[in-house]
């Protein structure tokens, strides 16, 4: 990259919006950010396109969006030029940072303003907190890009220390002894094979839009317990994993990505709240502040960080906040640990570069999206992944909001295509209350392997459908021409829904279904659907038969709610596999 | 102060002026527009797009009886809005203007219209009950303070009657009325409610009546919610009705059609859905001061419409009305699980449990249609269906407090269907079944 000592400047000759034009002389490098200066404020922008002056080589025009909102800018306004481009800052205090989505801490900015104005800007990691630094390198050892140079603590984690990934092969000038030190001292210089000297300190930026490479990239083998049985059951993720959330709005992504910070079993957690409600995001870090993490005990913002550039925030910034996060998540998975980003939602991101390309007067593709959207989306999500060289993984679950509820649309079909799995939220579920309204027959899969078998997944999956297929008939035809046997069938799919699928995310013990309780409720499910039962009609007509079916149904569902929502020791556990039994054999039963 | 003052109008179009060449106007500032002879004041506008060549302008007053000669006087700020304690019990137009018969309100201070984010850590997370009397919102989709929530309706319901039946009862110590291409018969529907509740001493009414500048109608939210977010910065918990908001994003829709923007679906601008959560956002339980409740009103043919899609996706659920009634099915209050955990023990099964019923009997009332619900349990769901519509889905009437709302729902569980067909857990069935 070249590095320019002398400063490029450009100005303003035309402004729309978040989107301007400028003259500049000199060069400008695609895709860096630059900074405005508005009324004396200085606003963040990043090159999206130049436009070379024909007749003068050392001059152009130069088109960018601003990251903030423009009010007052004029003709003429001057632009520096950075030569980097858009970056993350990477080191210690990422875990439990509220950001906005350009990494300024929310709560540094609350302390000089309770409103977010154009030009406040904070530093994105604490600077006067002391790690406790210990090296693990020597002088005149060799590394190279990514390679640790010594570790924090940060939290329950070892935090290393890495050489930035744009360093090749270097060599160990100086390295300070353990001791504490803040992320603006100097910690090590390393010299690179041209015999120039670099600084590192705990802190170094990466570009966002440039993944950090794997080590030892793998495919996803183990699946995360999300809590969630629908999930879980039928249509796992992997460590490692993609999926597309789709659902219209009220179909409950909201609440399942709350659901996924409290319950999904990971080290870390990065929420990107991407163009989302402000009011959700505050529920997490405030609300969720107080909950325990599963898998530790500790607070649960622990292991937690939040990208919020809500509703509200300047659109340009939407687009950025998904890659930070995405880059913070690189980073935590080159470190060795599991890590989920949630962002939501994926659709907000793709509406941000829509109404970019609109004011930069692309040719539109489908709903007026740009014609390579599809193309960034893949490009996004292929970022996340497993990496045995460094046993990290990152997982990402993207919720799609499909306009109109209608998944045709192009960004709901190109996540579709993106990822390994896919978890349709359905508005007839919803609408019946239905929750978690995931439509295990529509919309909905994974390619992941699971905590049960494929088999038993299949089983589980037929069964629905079959019982799904008898619920057309009845509401078609009527219940007198359905037959006592696909009846029965019907009602064990109705229990499989409403037992299993069904979920309280209100309810502290039915919220949350780790592998061992989900391993006894398969069984207790495969024996359902695997035995006949045979109801004693005892000279009965077929519709008294039905109705008798329907309440011994009934009685077993309500029984197994409660089971779901109070069954916790040993004990308890256990009457489940025995009421299956009685209930298979028909015998009186007074669980 | 003498203001730069310019006259080189290129264009005059339907609600916007082009001036030729760099005025050296900032963007969002304000210019106002003179006659050429009389230097008589016609109207202010707004640069919203500005080049070398060619600068655009939103005019606030139309653009019938301009000209190109028309004199251009700079004013170098953004469009602000006037706030007074005084403006409680007046009425006002889009830009902050007097519009009733009153005398001039003298304002105490100019407020900033970009309607900044709230900084995230500054809110609250909402866990105060808005009570409204009605069981379809008390019981199924409690209201919460700094909720934003729209009634959804087509254009013939009632749904002004509904917003200004929840504003009469809602505890708030301002209410701010917005409304955006209203009837006349609309207007006055309003001041005349307000009037007769006692509540217009604590009620400001921002109004664009349907054929008044299309760029007043633009501008009137950002207005209404400024000073809305001034008294609840104050310390109070302000309520803002906003109706229609399918009116507002048909001009924001026309406005974008004369800048020649690139629609994205139905004509609509790319940025409808980022227009409305900058609105809608100002809403908000304020740690150390007030709070902003937004009820919204938004017409619509069709759910997949855009603006009502785009809005159920920004506000914190929805109230659905149809035929005059509260439609459980697609009514949702985001908020009410906040709230609705420690009020009385049976509120979220019994919730939960007539849903789940309610979503049975309307599969059953699809397939009477067809003759193919003649089981005894159909049957059973047919006559619970209508009795739920009648009772708990009929918004207008007499206020009912929550306790006897959940009283009303244990009487029409157990008029129609055995205990253990409910989906009840036993301990509830014990506790309320037979009492």
């Amino acid at each position: 990259m070249t590095t320019l000592n002398n400063k490029r400047t450009g100005k303003l000759i035309s402004i729309q919006d978040s989107l301007v034009k400028a003259h500049f002389l000199g060069h400008v490098i695609m895709g860096e950010t630059a900074e405005i200066f508005v009324d004396g404020k200085l606003l963040q922008a990043e090159v999206l396109q130049i436009f070379p002056d024909p007749t003068n080589s050392d001059a152009g025009i130069v088109e960018m969006q601003v990251f903030e909102d423009l009010t007052g800018a004029r003709i003429g306004d001057p632009v520096e030029f950075h030569g980097e481009p858009l970056s993350v800052l990477l080191g210690p205090g990422l875990l439990t940072s509220i950001w906005d989505g350009l990494q300024n801490p929310l709560y540094k900015l609350g302390e000089q303003d309770a409103y977010l104005k154009p030009g406040m800007h904070a530093p994105a990691l604490d600077e006067e907190k002391l790690w406790d630094f210990t090296p693990d390198v020597q002088v005149g050892d060799e590394v190279r890009g990514g390679d640790a140079i010594g570790y924090v603590i940060e939290g329950r984690f070892d935090h290393k220390i890495l050489v930035p990934f744009n360093l090749g092969k270097c060599r160990v000038e100086s390295i300070i002894q353990k001791s504490r030190v803040n992320i603006t001292g100097q910690v090590a210089v390393v010299i690179d094979a041209h015999n120039k000297t670099h600084e590192l300190k705990l802190v170094f930026l990466q570009p966002v839009k440039s993944p950090i490479p794997f080590k030892e990239r793998t495919i996803p083998n183990k699946a995360i317990s999300t809590g969630v049985r629908v999930i879980d059951l039928l249509a796992p993720v992997g460590y490692g994993g993609t999926i597309g959330n789709p659902g219209p709005f009220g179909a409950g992504k909201t609440v399942m990505q709350h659901t996924l910070c409290k319950h999904a079993l990971a080290d870390i957690i990065i929420m990107a709240a991407c163009g989302e409600r402000a009011g959700e995001a505050v529920e997490v870090f405030k609300d969720f502040a107080k909950l325990k993490d599963p898998s530790t005990g500790e607070n649960l913002m622990n292991r937690m960080c939040i990208f919020g550039n809500t509703s509200s925030m300047p659109v340009a910034a939407r687009e950025a906040s998904v890659y930070i996060a995405l880059t913070v998540g690189e980073y935590y998975r080159y470190q060795g640990y599991n890590v989920i980003l949630l962002a939501d939602s994926t659709s907000r991101w793709a509406q941000a570069l829509r109404e970019r390309s609109g004011r930069q007067g692309d040719i539109p593709g489908p709903e007026a999206f740009p014609m390579d959207i599809p193309d960034q989306i893949k490009g996004m999500y292929q970022r996340a992944g497993v990496d045995s060289g460094t046993g990290g993984s990152l997982s990402f679950i993207g919720t799609v909001s499909p306009a109109g509820g209608n998944f045709q649309e192009p960004v709901t079909q190109a996540t579709m295509d993106a990822t390994g799995g896919f978890w349709g939220l359905s508005q007839d579920r919803a609408d019946a209350k239905k929750y978690p309204a995931i439509d295990p027959l529509a919309y909905t899969g994974s390619v992941y392997d699971g905590f049960i078998s494929w088999k038993d997944r299949r089983k589980i999956l037929g069964t629905l459908e079959e019982a799904n297929g008898i619920d057309q008939t009845i509401s078609t035809i009527g219940l007198k021409k359905v037959p006592v046997d696909k009846y029965v069938l019907y009602q064990k799919g109705q229990t499989i829904d409403f037992c299993i699928l069904q979920q309280d995310a209100f309810h502290e013990m039915d919220a949350c279904t780790r592998p061992d309780r989900l391993a006894i409720l398969n069984e207790a499910v495969q024996k359902l659907i695997d035995t006949p039962i045979n109801f004693s009609s005892n000279g009965m007509e077929d519709e008294e038969l039905k109705e008798l079916i329907k309440t011994r149904f009934d009685e077993l569902r309500q029984w197994w709610k409660d089971w779901n929502s109070s069954a916790g020791n040993e004990e308890q556990i256990a009457t489940l596999g025995k009421k299956i039994e009685q209930f298979i054999s028909q015998e009186e039963y007074a669980l | 102060m003498i203001r730069k003052e310019i006259n080189r109008i290129s264009e005059v179009g339907k609600a916007l002026i082009s001036v030729e060449g760099n005025p050296g106007v900032g963007l969002n500032h304000v210019v106002e527009l003179l006659d050429a002879q009389s230097s008589q004041s016609l109207s202010f506008a707004k640069a919203i797009n500005i080049g070398e060549d060619s600068t655009r302008l939103q005019v606030f007053n139309g653009t019938q009886g301009l000209s190109t000669k028309t004199k251009i006087r700079m004013h170098e700020i953004p469009l602000t809005a006037g706030f007074s304690h005084n403006m409680l019990g007046r009425s006002f137009d889009g830009v902050g203007e007097v519009s009733d018969e009153g005398p001039q309100v003298i304002f105490e201070k100019q407020l900033s219209t970009r309607l900044d984010t709230l900084n995230p850590t500054v809110r609250l997370v909402p866990k105060q009950v808005l009570w409204t009397g009605i069981p379809m919102i008390d019981v199924f989709n409690t209201l919460v303070k700094s909720q934003k929530i729209p009634i959804f309706a087509s254009p013939t319901e009632p749904y002004n009657r509904l917003l200004s039946q929840i504003a009469q009862g809602a505890q708030a110590d301002v209410i701010i009325f917005a409304g955006i291409g209203l009837k006349f018969d609309e207007y006055h529907y309003f001041k005349k409610q307000l009037s007769q509740s006692g509540n217009i001493g604590k009620t400001i009414m921002f109004s664009h009546l349907a054929g008044e500048s299309q760029i007043k109608g633009l501008m009137l939210p950002d207005v209404a919610l400024s000073v809305a977010r001034e008294f609840a910065d104050e310390g109070k918990d302000v309520l803002v009705l906003l109706t229609d908001m399918t009116n507002w994003s048909n001009i924001l829709r026309n406005v974008a059609n004369y800048q020649d923007m690139i629609p994205s679906l139905q004509g609509y601008p790319g940025s409808l859905y980022s227009e409305l959560a900058r609105r809608y956002e100002v809403a908000a339980d304020i740690d150390g001061a007030g709070s902003v409740t937004i009820i919204g009103a938004t017409t619509l043919e069709s759910l997949e419409d855009p603006v009502p899609d785009n809005t159920g996706y920004i506000t914190e659920g929805q109230f659905f009305l149809e035929n005059g009634k509260l439609k459980l099915a697609r009514s949702l209050s985001r908020l009410k699980q906040q709230v609705n955990g420690n009020t009385r023990n049976d509120h979220r099964a019994i919730m939960t449990a007539m849903a789940s019923l309610l979503a049975d009997a309307e599969k059953a009332h699809e397939a009477a249609e067809v003759g193919a619900a003649n089981d005894a349990f159909s049957q059973k769901l047919l006559r619970y269906r209508s009795d739920f519509i009648d009772k708990v889905e009929e918004p207008f009437g007499d206020s009912i407090d929550l306790e006897s709302a959940l009283d009303m729902c244990w009487d029409i569980l157990r008029k129609h269907f055995e205990a253990t067909e409910t989906g009840l857990s036993k301990k509830l069935i014990e506790q309320y079944w037979n009492k």
